[in-house]
């Protein structure tokens, strides 16, 4: 019966009955597999879905803070995220906040998901959504690597990541990533979120606090911007949106692909960033982003 | 949507709170007894720390039903995977099979905040927090459940040193003993059952020790109990221990 | 808020798309191309859903590609829209429909004619001299002609325009000063 139904189905998951155990079917379970035991069939992991007529509006019933604060299960929101693409590579930097309503859960999440040593994404939106969904796609990466004796392109990992989220399209996935990357073309960027978009572009932000972020990016934005100057513009625009945005703060990371693959650039707290700077950094000003510009008399 | 499916409702919130402190070698994880729904206490002694491995250590709070059937569910499959390869499962395997375990009910979640504490391969002590959907992030200390907002400004301000000047000519100490630790975790938990209502009745502390780790430090602490395990690292392996406290009861 | 307008001329059809690809009140992107060719001398420019749009015409660029590999042929225009148009109607009648508008305009190379077809994501279609979709139609089925970018409210700093007659597929610059 159940082969007969599973052959009918399309969607990549199904119905299940609340008290069956989605564990009893799966014999990978035994091994070191873990959850992706079921890679082997080369099909995405399989969900337990509530036995209700919508199980998308149980799961907004119980997990969407936006349309009810008093809902249970506080999915993490917030954030300020950028990346953009210069002569240099890409600049990729992102604050560290996360809230749950206006409670400050974390102040040290990591919003850069280290796909592997070519290939960054970014954090914004549900974080178990982008942290599990970006780790899927470095297994499938890896995958491809084995397969085809070469790396994947940063556009044929993204649109992997695209068509994936698109296929839970109305489920209820919350994404908004930038997949950066460098490869035969050079320094590729492109952002993908939960609702199925797919854009190549050189400057993006995402998040609540990603206008502020815009604002100063796009003012100080130049194709050929020096490494150490765009590496200060990407920390600028994060704390610019960290001071004007509530949900963004905290700290900054800061990270830049080259052809090399990515390097950790440093971690900034963004209320020091605003009294005393970055320090003594090329490309960076004298003291604080924006104390000594208030109070200077000059 | 129907009035019907408005009805069903699967999830409750039993209060208590839980909080884990990684140490350079060794890692504390606590938790209240407290179960309660509403105004209603349903039991005084409801554990929420669950001893997974040999060095490994499950705090899990929010829905009290979901909470012991995840526990259950992680223990099952470490089990397995002992069979399989004669071995326990590495903390940071652990803190992944929990993400795949929560994001597998990504759709209808356990409504359950996990803190993972434990030790590390390299012997260091090591804490992991999760959401209920799987996100996860390797920490040094963290407070969750219903008193999170009363003893994590606490702990950020006595484990980060957060708004404290270090000491002149000196810097603010890496990783704390274990004697420090514990007064904080009981001062955590008698200040929580201070001021709030779902917090109280018992106190369980779970202490695990790295392997080779000095444990003269422990004869000092009262009500110390070991907790059995499988001893795979043998003597020298590393070592669970739980204290249970009382914790006012009004 | 996209636009797409299309006109038949004789032995032509010119097809225009905004560019724009935003989210709430962020332009994310100023270049993006919203017509595709689905073959050397059929263009559609697609509108809607997020997500869908770029989906629906994929589906519909490989699908069609398929039909003139098999039959070392493409598709006439006309025919090309009926497909277009079964698989809207046929995806607005299962769990998840595309939620997509499209203006497709083709050269059919059969009888030397232009066709214009508009069609709504509700699979309705029509066979029109001009067309378009978006808050541009308001003005443009009215008027169509130079008073459209002096009226537009929600003027658009470039339009990709594309056309296709006789020889084919290709892409002109639209003179927005006059």
């Amino acid at each position: 019966m159940n082969a007969i139904a599973s052959r009918f189905r399309a969607s990549p998951y199904h119905e299940q009955g609340v008290e069956q155990d989605q564990n009893a079917q799966d014999s990978v379970l035994w091994g070191s597999q873990g959850g992706f035991g079921n890679l082997r069939a080369g099909a995405p992991p399989e969900f337990v879905v509530p036995n209700v007529p919508s199980p998308t509006a149980f799961l907004q019933l119980h997990t969407d803070d936006h349309a009810d604060p008093n809902c249970r299960i506080k999915i993490a929101h917030g954030t300020t995220t950028l990346a953009f693409r210069f002569r240099g590579g890409i600049i990729v930097a992102v604050d560290s906040r996360a809230t749950a309503g206006s409670y400050i859960a974390s102040g040290t999440v990591k919003k850069v998901i280290e796909i592997n040593k070519f290939l960054l994404g970014t954090m914004a939106g549900g974080a178990a959504d982008c942290q599990y969904w970006e780790t899927y796609l470095g297994i499938q990466c890896r995958l491809h690597e084995l397969r085809n004796r070469e790396r994947i392109s940063v556009a044929a990992a993204s649109k992997y990541l695209s068509n994936l989220v698109y296929s839970y399209k109305g489920m209820g996935l919350s994404m908004g990533t930038m997949i950066c990357g460098w490869d035969k073309t050079g320094p590729a960027l492109f952002y993908v979120d939960s609702d199925g978009t797919r854009l190549k572009g050189d400057v993006f932000s995402v998040g609540s606090g990603s206008t502020f972020a815009y604002g100063v990016l796009d003012q100080g934005y130049h194709w050929e911007l020096s490494d150490e100057d765009a590496q200060e513009l990407g920390r600028r625009s994060i704390y610019a949106a960290g001071h004007r945005d509530a949900f963004s703060g905290n700290t900054i990371n800061l990270y830049h692909v080259r052809e090399t693959g990515w390097e950790f650039i440093g971690n900034y707290d963004v209320t020091k960033m605003h009294y005393d700077g970055p320090g003594n950094i090329p490309g960076a000003p004298v003291g604080g982003y924006g104390y000594d510009a208030r109070v200077s008399t000059v | 949507m129907s009035a019907q499916e408005r009805r069903f409702n699967p999830y409750t919130e039993n209060g208590g709170t839980i909080l884990a402190i990684a140490g350079q070698d060794f890692t504390v994880i606590a938790g209240d007894t407290r179960q309660s729904e509403g105004y209603n206490i349903q039991t005084r002694y409801a554990p929420k720390v669950f001893r997974l491995t040999d060095k490994a250590v499950l705090a899990v709070n929010g829905f009290a039903a979901d909470g012991n059937m995840f526990v259950q569910k992680v223990q099952q499959r470490l089990e397995w995977y002992q069979h399989a390869h004669n071995k326990e499962m590495p903390l940071r395997a652990i803190a992944r099979l929990i993400q795949t375990m929560l994001y597998a009910k990504r759709f209808f979640p356990y409504y359950v905040y996990n803190i993972l504490g434990g030790i590390e391969d390299d012997g260091s002590g090591a804490v992991y927090s999760f959401d209920p959907v799987g996100s996860y992030e390797r920490e040094a200390c963290r407070a969750a459940g219903a008193a999170q907002s009363l003893v994590q400004p606490f702990l950020d301000n006595q484990i980060y040193f957060k708004n404290q000047l270090p000491p002149s000519g000196g810097a603010h100490p890496k990783h704390l003993p274990l004697k420090e630790v514990l007064s904080l975790v009981i001062d955590s938990f008698t200040g929580a059952t201070e001021r709030h209502i779902e917090v109280g009745d018992g106190l369980e502390i779970y202490i695990v020790t790295a392997s080779k780790r000095p444990n003269a430090d422990l004869e000092a602490i009262a009500n110390l109990k070991q907790v059995p395990g499988g001893f795979i690292g043998g003597e020298d392996g590393e070592k669970i221990y739980v204290v249970r406290r009382e914790l006012k009861k009004d | 808020m996209e636009v797409s307008f299309a006109i038949t001329g004789k032995g032509y059809v010119i097809l225009a798309a905004d560019q724009n690809a935003a989210r709430s009140i962020i332009k994310m992107k100023a270049d993006e191309d919203k017509i595709k060719a689905l073959g050397s001398h059929l263009l559609m420019a697609y509108s809607g859903e997020p997500g869908d749009t770029v989906q629906f015409a994929e589906y519909v660029e490989r699908n069609l590609r398929l039909q003139q590999m098999r039959n070392n042929h493409p598709l006439r225009p006309q025919a090309a829209a009926s497909w277009v148009r079964r698989s809207i109607a046929d995806s607005l009648r299962s769990r998840s429909p595309y939620a997509v508008n499209i203006l497709l305009g083709g050269y059919d190379m059969a009888n030397k004619q232009a066709k214009l077809y508009w069609m709504d994501y509700l699979g309705t279609q029509v066979d029109v001299p001009f067309a378009a979709h978006g808050y541009g139609s308001y003005f443009a089925l009215s008027l169509l002609d130079r008073e459209v970018q002096k009226r537009l409210v929600i003027s658009f700093p470039s339009f990709k325009v594309k056309v296709v007659d006789e020889g084919g597929v290709r892409e002109v610059e639209l003179d927005m000063t006059v």
